[in-house]
């Protein structure tokens, strides 16, 4: 293929070009990137043998992945949805690849229906035809009251898309996960993302 | 404050988790930061404890470790961002003539932001860490001010 890793192409600290006195060899190569495309209902993903036997699962085509919320301390499978903003190259976000770092959207159901299962409230917007809520509703005092509005703080919930960060590689492991932007992080990014649409 | 996040991705320390329930439900949080020291009897910074800078390369808030060799030198350059020059003089025995030579070498350190604005002609302690980009392999651990009449370049300061 060509890529090689060696050191031996450039030069020395002071400017000067370094003899070549040896052939490439092979401990040095590298391979192609997986430029891993997001394209829903797929999953494609090759293994490679590569330096002492082991395995590289290169990732072409992924939709899914596993994610964290961390403020809440659980993880679910969900659907990603869109490629967002990548902070290292538009091209990427336009061509929708999917790689460390990168910012997308992700479908929020999984974690909706945790959230209700665990504590009895819908997240998302209000529904106004719930005349019966109320009374079901147990008598909490006020500071419960407090710790539940400020559970969810971020309104990502009004729509059915959650910002995530991923954080595996998925040309190394093939696999697309990461976690929900929360706090200042996801006030940056969305930022950004605006700014972008500009 | 708002400089921080002066880079396309969100800058912040690898391993904290700023975003637990408690944090988050803080209004106004001063945040967690991680800090540790370096051993070797150095004194973290101040700055490096209370400031709000991100630096993946600081010996005492970011993942390097500073271990085996500790070098004095002679700062000689400070254009680039994050890193400096500094010089190390020495002398080499030539047996033939019975005499020696003046020799130095230039090192390029890796000065974490901890440090406030370092002048050529300081005197920095540096110790040696894994190797932070093509020809840094050092960390600025103490810097001594110290005042250099003339060229720094063409100073002889053996240590």
């Amino acid at each position: 293929m060509g890529i090689s890793r060696d050191s031996r192409h450039k030069r020395r600290l002071t400017g000067g070009r370094m003899p070549i006195h040896k052939k490439k060899r092979a401990f040095e190569k590298g391979r192609q990137a997986a430029m891993t495309k997001l394209i829903s209902g797929e999953k494609r993903v090759r293994r490679i043998r590569v330096r002492g036997g082991n395995f590289k699962f290169r990732a072409l085509r992924l939709s899914e992945g596993n994610f964290s919320w961390g403020s809440q301390g659980v993880a679910k499978k969900a659907k990603i949805v869109e490629v967002v903003y990548h902070p290292s190259n538009n091209e990427l976000v336009r061509t929708k690849t999917l790689t460390r770092g990168v910012i997308v959207q992700v479908d929020a159901t999984p974690f909706k229906l945790w959230y209700a299962k665990k504590y009895n409230v819908e997240l998302g917007p209000k529904k106004k035809d719930k005349k019966d809520a109320p009374a079901e509703q147990t008598q909490k005092s006020k500071s419960l009251q407090k710790k539940l509005e400020q559970r969810v703080k971020d309104n990502q919930f009004s729509n059915q898309r959650l910002l995530v960060r991923i954080t595996s590689r998925p040309g190394q492991s093939g696999r697309a996960d990461g976690y929900i932007l929360e706090g200042k992080e996801l006030e940056f990014y969305v930022k950004k993302i605006e700014s972008k649409k500009k | 404050m708002a400089d921080v996040q002066s880079q396309r991705a969100f800058q912040k320390q690898e391993g904290i988790f700023q975003n637990s329930k408690k944090l988050l439900a803080k209004k106004t949080s001063k945040g967690v930061r991680y800090w540790k020291e370096v051993g070797l009897g150095f004194k973290v910074p101040k700055e490096a404890i209370e400031g709000h800078y991100i630096d993946k390369k600081c010996p005492f808030t970011g993942n390097v470790s500073v271990r085996g060799a500790i070098l004095k030198g002679i700062v000689i350059s400070t254009k680039m961002t994050r890193t400096i020059i500094i010089r190390r003089d020495y002398l080499h025995y030539v047996a033939k003539y019975n005499r020696y030579e003046k020799r130095h070498r230039n090192v390029p350190v890796h000065i974490s932001p901890a440090f406030g604005p370092v002048k050529e002609g300081d005197i920095v302690v540096c110790g040696q860490c894994r190797p932070l980009s093509k020809t840094v392999r050092f960390n600025v651990l103490k810097v001594i001010p110290n005042e250099i009449i003339g060229n720094v370049r063409k100073q002889f300061v053996l240590f």
